[in-house]
């Protein structure tokens, strides 16, 4: 009575709205809101570590995972791959992709293999490298690192964003309230970014981390970006290596016009930085190396970077045989690699 | 300290929290001590042009009344200001402040008391006449010095430069204080109601300061009257849940203009009008547009929160803006935009001047010269001046033009001329906020040339900015339509209270979701 005395009875109902929207949020979609305004560089978010010992991958904080689950503890026997990437490796669908057909293919080859896609679109270097990390704890037997240097860019702004509102300074008071921040975000997101062009957002718009990174046209600082996702791709191999987990490095290429009604793929310096860092138990395949020879390579390709569902299987096929090449020091001896090993191979070859 | 930083959110509360555990005069004490606080987080220094306007308003509104101090106290008063600088130049050596502006404002203050003094010795029927031009004329000589002595000078080099003179540039850097033009207007009509008896002379210097510099108000009006802020002021307020409920809603209210709508619409009028932008007619027409509802929202939404922070502390303060873009004619249009503005020049220029009670030419000459000096008012650059010139025009035609003031006439139009009319004085609107953001008449050649290309060209594309602009506005037309009815902008008492509900908690996160754009309130430079 008191208080609808001091409030009037409409102010009191937005506030009530307001409480139990905020309320709701956070009891019903607990899971799916833990890491949202850590635009991915959370360590644990969109990974569901259940009490039965299972893992479920699942969307939340910015991590579009495609939903797959996982025994916690790698059964005995069982070769266990993880596809750590960008939207390439992610695929056009689940069952699309690479990492998917890897594991069929492999287990036609009767290695009883568990490929689990990793990848998340727009991740680059620098979140690829909290996922990887992420992953160790689950004994990979080998992590398929798929490098891209085109997604710097949203490393870089979600990593402003992520940075954004994190203290505790009363500025900032309301973006504590998730209701909030979530309106905000899906404002800048699904409202802002898409309607006012970047070239306006860059000089008039006080705080815009996507038109501030767009905006950084200097050379050096671009230059800058693309070193340091190399040096943070070395750095994941390292990690993954101090786990003495076996790493394979698929280098990106792109593929663009010549002029004359041909195509031509460009690997953007990342074939150098793979074979710089192949050696102990590091292998390396080159995208170029595996479509660039094929007279209709570009067949295989959906736009400059992303592939076809063959162009999945053909990657696929090319990883199997990288890893038949390295069965013996990937622990793979128990099994028949002699080529051709497998169903596929042998179809291909006839 | 502005009203949308997060600073103001913690002074606010603070402020009410002590206000209303004080017993009587001690608010008053709270409330100048706050006020001046407020004003000196922008510039320490410039307090000390509120003192000096505030001391010779107040000697002056006294001795009007004939009950001016004797010399001793007039002369201390007078002397305040530079004794203000003086102990800012020993606390904050980095202030800048130094001896030569300090005998500046010594000498000023005593130049005024001596004039003072001379007017206490004449004859007591001069009196009361030349103590309001004694007050005329030293507010007025702060604010054209501070505000207006960059622009003379500058246009006088220009001229000469123009007639084939080489005169030597003389260089001074003026800063302009903030809110100069609204708190030097309210102490001025403050001295002119006592010079006509509409109002008595405050006695209490303390009472007096504290509405000079009311904090709510200060920086950016509402411009108020003496007699009706002061009375407010001395009266002993009983705390009343209204205040609470009122304040709240007029500050949500107005941070949903200013936060959501102005400074959002800020993003493409800034475009539009920044040097170098290839402009087409889309280009051209979406900028004004934008910027029509950004300082519609930025000014409308501060004074809304001005009036919710006042009303908190139990002060109603005037209603400036009444749907200022559902004017039916220029003249309406003033009645509805800034109306303490409007009121001043109409109280205290126009009607002084002879209104409309002469022949039609002098009507015409008084509206122009009214029209004028509003105009400059705003700044000192001639594009204010072509501004107010504009709407000087607008308003003579709407006077002298039969088919005009018929179409805008609103006793006797039919719902379809009103339609047509309200139109017509939107588009007439818009143009005249061409003219006012435009920086230089150059630039508003470019922007009226560009609205003879509407060829894409270089121009980005508009259609999705379009979109922007219409999300921001949408939800603030909505909100007029639903207050329409009780004639004030932010009063939504007519709709059941779930629905109102519903509309704060919209507010709200609407606010919330604008944040990353926040901007300074456009008429602090004024």
């Amino acid at each position: 009575m008191k208080m609808t005395r001091w409030f009037t009875s409409a102010f009191l109902l937005a506030v009530l709205l307001l409480g139990l929207g905020e309320l709701g949020a956070r009891l019903f979609f607990a899971a799916d809101i833990s890491g949202r305004f850590e635009y991915g560089y959370s360590p644990d978010a969109g990974f569901d570590e259940r009490r039965d010992g299972v893992v479920k991958l699942f969307r939340a904080g910015g991590r579009r995972f495609h939903p797959q689950s996982f025994q916690r503890q790698r059964p005995d026997g069982t070769f266990r791959v993880f596809v750590i990437g960008d939207s390439v490796p992610r695929g056009p669908s689940f069952k699309g992709a690479y990492p998917w057909l890897l594991g069929k293919e492999l287990q036609q080859c009767r290695v009883p293999a568990e490929a689990v896609n990793l990848a998340l679109p727009g991740y680059g270097a620098r979140r690829c490298q909290v996922v990887l990390k992420k992953s160790l704890e689950f004994q990979p037997s080998l992590i398929i690192l798929h490098v891209n240097d085109s997604n710097k860019y949203e490393d870089e702004r979600e990593y402003r964003r992520s940075q954004e509102f994190k203290t505790w300074h009363p500025r900032n008071w309301p973006m504590k309230v998730f209701i909030f921040r979530r309106l905000y975000e899906a404002k800048v997101e699904k409202v802002f970014w898409p309607l006012v062009p970047e070239q306006i957002r860059a000089k008039f718009a006080a705080r815009d981390a996507d038109a501030q990174v767009a905006a950084s046209t200097d050379p050096e600082e671009v230059k800058a970006r693309v070193q340091l996702a190399k040096a943070t791709t070395a750095a994941s191999v390292a990690l993954a290596r101090e786990n003495r987990i076996p790493v394979l490095l698929i280098t990106q290429c792109r593929m663009w016009p010549d002029g004359s009604g041909s195509f031509y793929f460009e690997d953007h310096g990342l074939d150098a930085l793979g074979q710089s860092l192949a050696g102990d138990g590091v292998y390396f395949l080159s995208m170029k190396d595996v479509f660039a020879h094929l007279p209709e390579g570009r067949a295989y390709f959906s736009d400059s970077g992303h592939l076809k569902e063959s162009g999945h299987l053909l990657l696929a096929k090319a990883i199997v045989r990288k890893i038949r090449e390295a069965h013996q020091q990937l622990g793979l001896t128990a099994f028949k690699m002699e080529a051709p090993f497998c169903h596929s191979e042998r179809s291909e070859a006839k | 300290m502005s009203f949308i930083t997060w600073q103001y959110l913690l002074f606010l509360p603070l402020v009410l929290a002590l206000y209303w555990r004080l017993p009587g005069r001690w608010r008053l004490v709270l409330l100048l001590v706050a006020s001046y606080f407020f004003y000196a987080c922008w510039d320490v220094r410039f307090l000390a042009l509120v003192l000096a306007t505030t001391v010779i308003d107040y000697l002056c509104a006294l001795s009007i009344e004939g009950k001016s101090p004797g010399p001793v106290p007039v002369l201390l008063l007078a002397l305040l200001p530079a004794a203000w600088l003086g102990c800012c130049s020993l606390a904050l050596p980095a202030s800048g402040i130094n001896t030569i502006i300090m005998l500046a404002a010594g000498a000023v203050g005593l130049a005024f008391f001596g004039a003072h003094e001379i007017i206490r010795r004449l004859a007591p029927e001069k009196r009361p006449r030349l103590f309001l031009i004694l007050s005329i004329g030293f507010c007025l000589g702060i604010l054209g010095f501070f505000k207006y002595f960059g622009f003379f000078l500058d246009s006088a080099h220009n001229l000469l430069t123009f007639l084939g003179l080489k005169p030597n540039r003389v260089l001074l850097q003026i800063i302009l204080p903030v809110g100069i033009s609204f708190y030097t207007f309210q102490s001025l009509g403050y001295v002119i109601d006592v010079y006509r008896g509409h109002c008595p002379a405050c006695p209490s210097l303390l009472t007096f300061a504290t509405y000079d510099a009311f904090f709510p108000q200060m920086v950016a009006g509402p411009i108020e009257r003496g007699k009706h802020l002061i009375p407010q002021l001395e009266k002993t307020q009983v705390f009343d849940p209204v205040y609470l409920q009122d304040g709240l809603r007029l500050i949500l209210v107005g941070f949903f203009k200013k936060v959501f709508v102005a400074d959002n619409c800020a993003i493409l009028a800034n475009y539009v009008f920044a040097p170098q932008t290839p402009l087409n007619g889309y280009w051209a027409v979406l900028g004004v547009v934008a910027f029509a509802f950004q300082i519609y929202g930025d000014f409308s939404g501060y004074t809304d929160i001005a009036r919710g922070s006042a009303k908190l502390l139990g002060v109603n303060l005037a209603v400036n803006f009444r749907f200022p873009y559902f004017a039916r004619n220029p003249s309406d249009f003033w009645g509805r935009w800034h109306i303490s503005l409007s009121t001043w020049f109409r109280d205290y220029l126009y009607i002084p001047l002879g209104g409309n009670r002469g022949a039609k030419w002098e009507t015409i000459r008084n509206l122009a010269v009214t029209m004028l000096l509003a105009g400059l008012w705003h700044g000192a650059n001639w594009i204010f001046v072509l501004w107010g010139a504009y709407h000087g025009l607008l308003l003579i035609l709407y006077r002298v033009v039969p088919a005009l003031r018929s179409l805008g006439d609103e006793k006797s139009a039919s719902i379809g001329k009103g339609i047509l009319a309200v139109a017509l004085m939107w588009v007439l609107t818009l143009a005249g906020w061409a003219i006012f953001r435009s920086a230089n008449l150059h630039q508003l050649g470019l922007w009226l040339a560009a609205l003879g290309h509407w060829q894409t060209g270089l121009s980005l594309p508009w259609v999705s900015s379009s979109l922007w602009l219409l999300i921001h506005v949408a939800p603030l037309l909505l909100l007029q339509i639903l207050t329409w009815k009780s004639r004030d902008e932010t009063d939504l008492r007519l709709l059941p209270w779930p629905v109102k509900g519903v509309v704060y908690a919209l507010m709200l996160l609407l606010i919330v979701s604008s944040t990353e754009h926040d901007t300074e309130f456009i008429y602090f430079q004024f």
